[in-house]
């Protein structure tokens, strides 16, 4: 899921970083409008560990593995703040393990935090449609944990496949895109149902983790 | 407090089961044996080798153009014999769905024209198991500062009429 350097044309970096700009722009603005923007910050501080080591596991797929993203848990759980969480997040595991990389920073973190805000709003659909319980509440977690993952594994899947340089034998490649895309269909009933279990423990637990 | 207790022990568990798996990094090591051959080595930091994984080869004097274009093998080995007249740094890219490394290895003309040589290795070996794990310690510490920090700031779930 993670974009090395030296993959994509500087065009395609240069809008990333562009669109990360201006969602960072977006999502701190957001953040600034809430009645304490401070107090949420232990929890995205603490989710954004979380998604720094989750790229370490990983998920043996055949013919191929994947590992774990967690941008639609922290959509769900953090809201705006899953944005600038990711890009921190992102940026040092580009720095520490050459997980991606400085030059497909912005790429990468529009391709995982967008979906994470996507995620949010979705997660929120059901205090909008008026659907209450515990089992809704783990349903449209599930939803917003599954898309986040699934949406960014599509524009991921978008970025690459229209990017394959004429010098690679683009078939190849192609195929090679294509099961690796696949393979994160059944990560993504994995993380959506992470972060089905992770909210409901937390509605448990600590009900105003969550945002209503 | 408590939910920062929970965090924790979830991240615990991550990091303790990190030891045996890798995510999707990648990582290339070279052997350059003369007369002159180069062959090279593509594992993911997995250690899965990457298996038919496109190899574009790059000469010294035109890095625009691939020299060579092949398929590692299914041990994601690949080889070949550079041109002895094009001393200087070649540029191998190995490729795999979005996934790949470059790889730079300089040949200095008395080892290109000697027909013998020192055998050169290199490459990106990556981290150690232990390097990762106290550079990951560090980071993570850092968040759970950065969370301590801010939760000192305002006394812990005490705003009216939060009682839920």
């Amino acid at each position: 899921m993670h974009i090395p350097d030296g993959i994509l044309p500087a065009e395609v970096c240069i809008a990333g970083y562009a669109v990360t700009g201006a969602a960072t722009w977006y999502a701190l603005r957001q953040i600034d409008r809430e009645a304490d923007p401070y107090a949420a910050v232990p929890k995205a501080s603490l989710l954004t560990a979380a998604f720094f080591v989750a790229s370490w596991i990983h998920i043996p797929v055949p013919p191929t593995s994947v590992h774990l993203v967690l941008n639609g848990l922290l959509g769900v759980v953090l809201g705006y703040y899953a944005f600038p969480a990711i890009l921190i997040g992102l940026f040092f595991q580009a720095v520490m393990f050459q997980h991606g990389g400085l030059t497909t920073l912005g790429v990468n973190t529009a391709m995982m935090g967008l979906p994470a805000l996507l995620a949010y709003h979705l997660f929120r659909l059901q205090h909008r449609l008026g659907l209450h319980g515990p089992r809704w509440t783990g349903a449209f977690a599930f939803a917003g944990g599954a898309a986040g993952l699934g949406i960014a594994a599509l524009i991921a899947f978008t970025l690459l496949i229209t990017t394959i340089p004429a010098d690679l034998d683009v078939q190849a490649e192609q195929e090679a895109i294509y099961a690796l895309t696949l393979a994160h269909v059944p990560l993504m009933v994995l993380e959506g149902a992470f972060t089905a279990m992770v909210v409901l423990y937390l509605q448990r637990v600590k009900p105003e983790l969550i945002a209503s | 407090m408590r939910r920062i207790i929970i965090l924790l022990l979830l991240l615990v568990i991550a990091l303790g089961s990190a030891g045996a798996v890798w995510a999707h990094g990648v990582k290339i090591t070279y052997t350059v044996t003369f007369s002159p051959t180069i062959a090279i080595e593509a594992a993911y930091d997995t250690g899965e080798p990457m298996a038919n994984a496109q190899v574009i080869v790059y000469a010294p004097d035109d890095p625009k153009t691939p020299w060579l274009t092949g398929e590692c093998d299914d041990d994601g080995r690949f080889s070949f014999s550079p041109d002895p007249s094009k001393p200087g740094t070649w540029e191998i890219q190995v490729r795999q769905a979005g996934h790949g490394e470059w790889l730079k290895i300089p040949l200095d003309e008395e080892m290109m024209q000697s027909g013998q040589g020192v055998v050169t290795e290199g490459g990106d070996e990556g981290f150690s198991t232990a390097q990762i794990v106290l550079m990951s310690a560090c980071v993570i510490w850092g968040f759970v500062g950065t969370a301590l920090f801010f939760q000192s700031r305002r006394p812990p779930a005490q705003e009216p009429g939060e009682a839920a």
